[in-house]
């Protein structure tokens, strides 16, 4: 299943890497783009994954997840 | 959609209001240094000066750097690190030597804490903008999309929000306007402008049962559309969110400087730490060690190799998305250079992929009109494009009887189709088989006396079905598939360039050879199964890297086997998640188009990432030896990121 998420705060390109680092390590998630200009990331997740977990991983580096589609 | 323009022009405002704010302060502050320090001129005591630097930097650097510091200590604290933690470090120590001031001996860098983080805030201000011009396509692309439509309610007209159209609505769009989401024309007829999806030119004609693309551009009738697909389903947003997500794909050369981003803040942490050290024991008072060490704190710039890649990848993939060639991974960009053989798929690439009927030679008594009643209704039953060539033509012909009623199709009993050989059946009590040569072969009918003519027609590049009653030919139609204008043009000029074109497809070799020198390609890999495709692909990649050129609905395979696969077709009719690139458009010259879009933004990727490399290597031993001043390191690092953003936004100039 593939996500869209809609970043807030990042600025620059160790800031897309960061998000990307902490989105890898959730659990049940394969595939992961960020695109730090668009402000968005694209991630492959399997139905276990909840947004919430997609949020948190999001938050943990330090930016805001504003919405999940 | 229009919450995400919204984001970025938040971002850009408040880089302006922050830049603007800062800089009242630190003119001032600015003033006074070059009196006192360059100058010698003494306005106050020291202690009064240091004083009065500090209020006035206290709102530039805690107020209107807020936000970086913060981000950059979050980063240090929590390991994630990020460009803002470098120049958070740099402007608070910076600050925190002002204070010591009244304690110690010490140089006072406060004044030059709240000018760095003005300049730094004036080249993100700048970046950002920069940015904003780079993403200039894709936003473009957002704002295509008409915001009201007119909907039929009943029998009523009324007007109202895209986002309340519902699937099912019938739309009305009068001349001139946006078609406001993909639907299909059930009243009316009109010429609609679609350049803005496939970068053709050329006005397309629809008519009813027509599909029609949302915010493309109505010409000259009225149009009665019934939405089929709305909001995040449309094919403008698949385009949209496809182009977004290639943008955040790697290209393989980034690799090493992904690595280095990776680990490149908390190693400018160390390294400043081991300059302060190191020129505290080579005998330096603190003060300079420390101006050093925020000199190398701030001069450090990943930023401007983290957006080596990405920004030129965004302005090269929007320019493509302006003119229908979406890159779908940027790894494709990077192949492209070292492919060597282009491979094309004959139907509906080289040629329309739109059969018709050409030629009918009839064999003894039969009549022209008792051929093609036999032949159409055994090929009704069949799906192929041939199939289909010839049923169209019977109907042509005999001016829509067939078409009216079924009871003028004969009915055939034992209906078989002979798979990539063609069909049999019985009407009444005879037998019917209507197929190629190999077909005949299998069912010992001899050609004597039709092979010329079969022969004749291959030679033409036409595909030949023979047709049989019992053991006897009693005819032979010749369906041709029209090459597409400029596909002799486009192939060419490839030749031209030095790559190896092959055609491959289904048909018999004397067909195929017909076709491919029409167009100018002299390797043929003719009579291919469909599923056979990926499996000739790899026998070509182990003489070179190979591009393969197919349509993305019967292709998958052969595209995704293939170094990089081209996907295309017109409008809506394409697969879209095929392919490394798409064409949203039919004409081969849009291959031509891809390799150059890929071949500029590739050189353009490594450009960036040059001065990038350079510009660190060069400019962070400068810091460390100490030749540079804090707000001369501070102005370099702006400029870099500068730098690299506008080089990729100069990739537009090309002429692609």
């Amino acid at each position: 299943m593939k996500k869209k998420i809609l970043i807030e705060g990042m600025h620059c390109a160790s800031c897309g890497n960061n998000v990307e680092k902490s989105l890898k390590k959730v659990p049940g998630v394969s595939e992961v783009t960020v695109n730090v200009m668009a402000k968005k990331g694209f991630v492959e997740v399997d139905e276990k994954v909840s947004d919430e977990e997609l949020k948190k991983a999001v938050e943990r580096a330090g930016y805001k997840a504003v919405e999940i589609n | 959609m229009e919450n995400k323009e919204s984001i970025e022009d938040r971002e850009i405002r408040t880089w302006k209001s922050k830049l603007l704010g800062a800089w009242i302060f630190v003119v001032p502050i600015a003033i006074l240094m070059v009196f006192e320090r360059l100058l010698g001129i003494m306005i106050f005591s020291s202690n009064l000066m240091v004083a009065l630097l500090l209020i006035l930097g206290f709102p530039v650097v805690f107020i209107f750097g807020f936000s970086t510091i913060k981000s950059g200590f979050r980063g240090l604290f929590t390991f994630y690190f990020n460009m803002d933690s470098l120049i958070a470090l740099g402007t608070v120590i910076a600050y925190l030597t002002g204070i010591l001031f009244f304690f110690m001996e010490v140089a006072d860098y406060s004044g030059v804490s709240s000018m760095i983080m003005a300049i730094f805030i004036t080249g993100k201000y700048i970046e950002t903008k920069a940015k904003g011009r780079a993403s200039q396509e894709i936003k473009k692309l957002l704002e295509l999309g008409a915001k009201k439509a007119r909907v039929l309610r009943g029998k009523e007209e009324i007007e109202i929000d895209i986002s309340e159209v519902k699937i099912g609505d019938v739309i009305i769009v009068k001349p001139g306007e946006k078609i406001p989401t993909d639907g299909i024309v059930v009243k009316g007829e009109s010429a609609v402008d679609e350049s803005m999806v496939t970068g053709e030119s050329i006005p397309n004609d629809k008519l009813k049962g027509s599909n029609v693309i949302g915010a493309t551009v109505n010409q000259d009738g009225i149009l009665y559309v019934k939405a089929t697909k709305i909001g995040k389903d449309t094919f403008l947003a698949h385009i949209i969110d496809l182009v977004e997500e290639a943008q955040g794909t790697k290209v393989p050369i980034q690799k090493l400087a992904d690595k280095i981003t990776g680990v490149f803040v908390p190693i400018i942490l160390a390294l400043a730490v081991l300059t302060f050290g190191g020129w505290m024991i080579l005998g330096n008072d603190v003060g300079r060690s420390i101006g050093i060490a925020i000199s190398v704190l701030v001069i450090a710039c990943p930023c401007s190799l983290g957006l080596a890649v990405p920004i030129s990848l965004m302005v090269g993939s929007g320019m493509g998305a302006k003119r229908g060639i979406l890159i779908r991974k940027g790894e494709a960009i990077q192949t492209m250079k070292e492919v060597k053989i282009i491979l094309f798929d004959k139907t509906g690439t080289i040629t329309k992929g739109k059969p018709e009927v050409t030629d009918i030679k009839t064999f003894g008594k039969t009549s022209e009109r008792y051929l093609l009643e036999i032949s159409a209704s055994l090929e009704k039953l069949s799906e192929h494009p041939i199939a289909k060539a010839i049923v169209n033509k019977a109907n042509l012909l005999q001016g829509g009887v067939l078409h009216k009623g079924a009871k003028k199709y004969k009915s055939v009993k034992g209906f078989k189709i002979l798979r990539g050989r063609g069909v049999g059946g019985k009407i009444g009590n005879k037998s019917y088989v209507i197929g190629n040569r190999l077909l005949m072969n299998e069912k010992n009918i001899s050609l004597k006396g039709i092979e010329k003519f079969v022969e004749k027609f291959e030679e033409e590049g036409k595909t030949t079905m023979i047709i049989s009653e019992g053991k006897n030919v009693i005819g032979a139609i010749g369906v041709a598939d029209a090459v597409k204008d400029d596909s002799k043009r486009a192939i060419q000029y490839l030749n031209y360039k030095g790559y190896k074109t092959v055609m491959i497809t289904g048909d018999n070799e004397r067909t195929a050879k017909a076709i491919a020198s029409q167009v100018g390609i002299k390797e043929v890999i003719a009579n291919v199964l469909p599923e056979d495709k990926a499996k000739k692909v790899m026998d070509l990649q182990r003489r070179a890297m190979v591009a393969f050129v197919g349509d993305g609905i019967n292709d998958a395979p052969a595209l995704k086997q293939a170094n990089v696969g081209i996907a295309m077709g017109s409008g809506t009719d394409i697969a879209i998640e095929a392919g490394d690139l798409v064409l949203v458009k039919s004409s081969l010259t849009g291959v031509i188009q891809a390799i150059n879009l890929s071949k500029a933004t590739f050189s353009k990727i490594k450009q960036n990432l040059f001065w990038a490399f350079a510009y660190n290597v060069v400019a962070i031993p400068l810091a460390v030896a100490g030749i540079l001043h804090p707000v001369i390191a501070e102005i370099a690092m702006a400029l870099s990121s500068i730098t690299v953003v506008s080089n990729a936004n100069l990739l537009r100039r090309k002429r692609i």
